[in-house]
């Protein structure tokens, strides 16, 4: 089962809060590509959520080109192919923009200057990348 | 075109004459989209159970429309054709001498056509019900599971539930939770409840109304609620108290916080664009929204005192 844990009292949509969880769990290298997710209905009873806000994030993360859906055969993370051409780099930076504004906003706040938050930010990115590379290195836990 | 499991037109429910008339449910516009999960919202006598009474055929409309799938819930015989469908537990339920098992035996006899003793028994051992006990001598919130048991295992059309998690403790509230979404939701089947317990229908629903003294102060898809409000901090000059966006502006020596009502990104960008700082911009929970409303309310009627 997926690490997926939906907070309803944050105020984020859930449908994004599994968007975002999902993508992490790739981006992280938790799911590879081809691997199989649980059903609509499995998710939601497991999260005690609605199966409509379920499928709405399959549908985005679908259209996203994230996940593929096999007609009676359930959803799967696309292929490798699948993901780095899913989304455009165009699209992909219009999505992180808010994030960096935020980062941004933030930084000013407490007087920290440009130079130490793309540290901060670089740090972030080798830090995801070691941990990538160690999970690949670990054998595979069963699903 | 969306069907409604429930819809309500122009719905009044007055008690008494006069000055002393109350007004429960007042000019109340309800849309229940069939297959949703729909919480209706509101604090004690705000008219939620007045509204569920006048669904079920058991409180005659004062002036107005109701229709429950399509029929009228008031007259027969399209009350008696609209009960077939619907299973519904109440806030106050009858003390009757009968054990659990036979009050589900004698629901069963009532819908011989959808009911499911599987999914009875799934209930009875998911919330750890008791079987052979009379129902006059269960706690609480194992009357409160009973009646569950029995509205479940009909598998109807659409499931009423008034304050469904009265005297439940937080086990048997989570194991209800899942049973909702797992057997309550397939093929288009609704749900409609009345809570004041927001933390746990803000994770299942996706459509809310809110009611206040009779009428609805909100409704639409959770998400879509979500989206419209939000806090923001702003410092600057000259900055605006009031707007048709602004639900409340509170200041102080530094700065003032808005709680904003609808399209929160156009007013943000006017107010940067007229020389302020955005400090702070974050989403609100569903209890803040409708303490925020509700507060709205209250203050209202302060001033107009």
């Amino acid at each position: 089962m997926l690490p997926l844990r939906i907070s309803a009292s944050s105020g984020v949509p859930v449908y994004l809060q599994l968007e975002q969880q999902i993508k992490q769990a790739i981006a992280s290298g938790l799911l590879h590509a081809g691997n199989a997710l649980p059903s609509t209905r499995r998710t939601a009873a497991e999260l005690r959520i609605n199966p409509n806000t379920v499928a709405r994030a399959f549908q985005n993360l679908e259209r996203e080109g994230v996940i593929r859906t096999v007609p009676g055969g359930g959803t799967f993370v696309a292929s490798e192919a699948a993901l780095a051409s899913g989304l455009l780099k165009a699209e992909k930076l219009r999505r992180l923009r808010p994030l960096a504004q935020q980062l941004a906003v933030e930084a000013a706040q407490l007087r920290l200057s440009a130079e130490d938050t793309h540290k901060l930010l670089d740090a972030a990115l080798e830090d995801l990348t070691r941990k990538s590379r160690a999970d690949k290195r670990s054998p595979e836990e069963p699903q | 075109m969306t069907n409604f499991a429930i819809r309500t037109e122009n719905l009044a429910k007055i008690y008494g004459h006069g000055r002393k008339a109350i007004r429960a449910v007042d000019g109340l516009a309800l849309n229940v989209p069939e297959g949703s999960i729909y919480g209706l919202l509101g604090r004690n006598s705000s008219g939620k159970t007045t509204t569920i009474r006048m669904a079920m055929g058991l409180a005659r409309p004062t002036s107005g429309s109701i229709e429950v799938l399509g029929l009228n819930p008031w007259p027969d015989p399209s009350r008696v054709e609209m009960l077939r469908q619907v299973a519904f537990v109440p806030e106050d339920k009858a003390n009757i001498g009968l054990t659990v098992r036979k009050v589900l035996a004698l629901n069963r006899s009532f819908y011989p056509d959808t009911w499911s003793d599987a999914l009875a028994r799934k209930v009875v051992d998911r919330l750890e019900l008791p079987l052979d006990t009379s129902f006059i001598k269960l706690s609480l919130g194992n009357k409160t599971k009973s009646a569950l048991a029995s509205a479940i295992a009909q598998r109807s059309r659409l499931l009423i539930l008034d304050e469904p998690t009265t005297g439940l403790d937080p086990v048997a509230l989570d194991a209800l939770l899942r049973l909702l979404v797992e057997d309550c939701t397939a093929d288009g089947r609704t749900i409609f409840l009345s809570t004041h317990q927001l933390a746990e229908i803000e994770q299942i629903a996706d459509h809310i109304g809110i009611m206040d003294r009779g009428k609805l102060l909100i409704e639409g898809p959770l998400d879509d609620i979500r989206a419209s409000f939000r806090r923001v901090t702003v410092t600057g000059a000259n900055l605006p108290a009031r707007g048709p966006q602004i639900l409340s502006a509170r200041r102080d020596a530094h700065a003032t916080q808005y709680i904003l009502r609808a399209s929160p990104e156009a007013f943000t960008t006017e107010l940067t664009r007229n020389g302020a700082t955005i400090v702070d911009s974050e989403p609100l929970s569903l209890s803040e929204i409708f303490l925020a409303l509700c507060r709205r309310e209250e203050g209202t009627q302060e001033e107009a005192a």
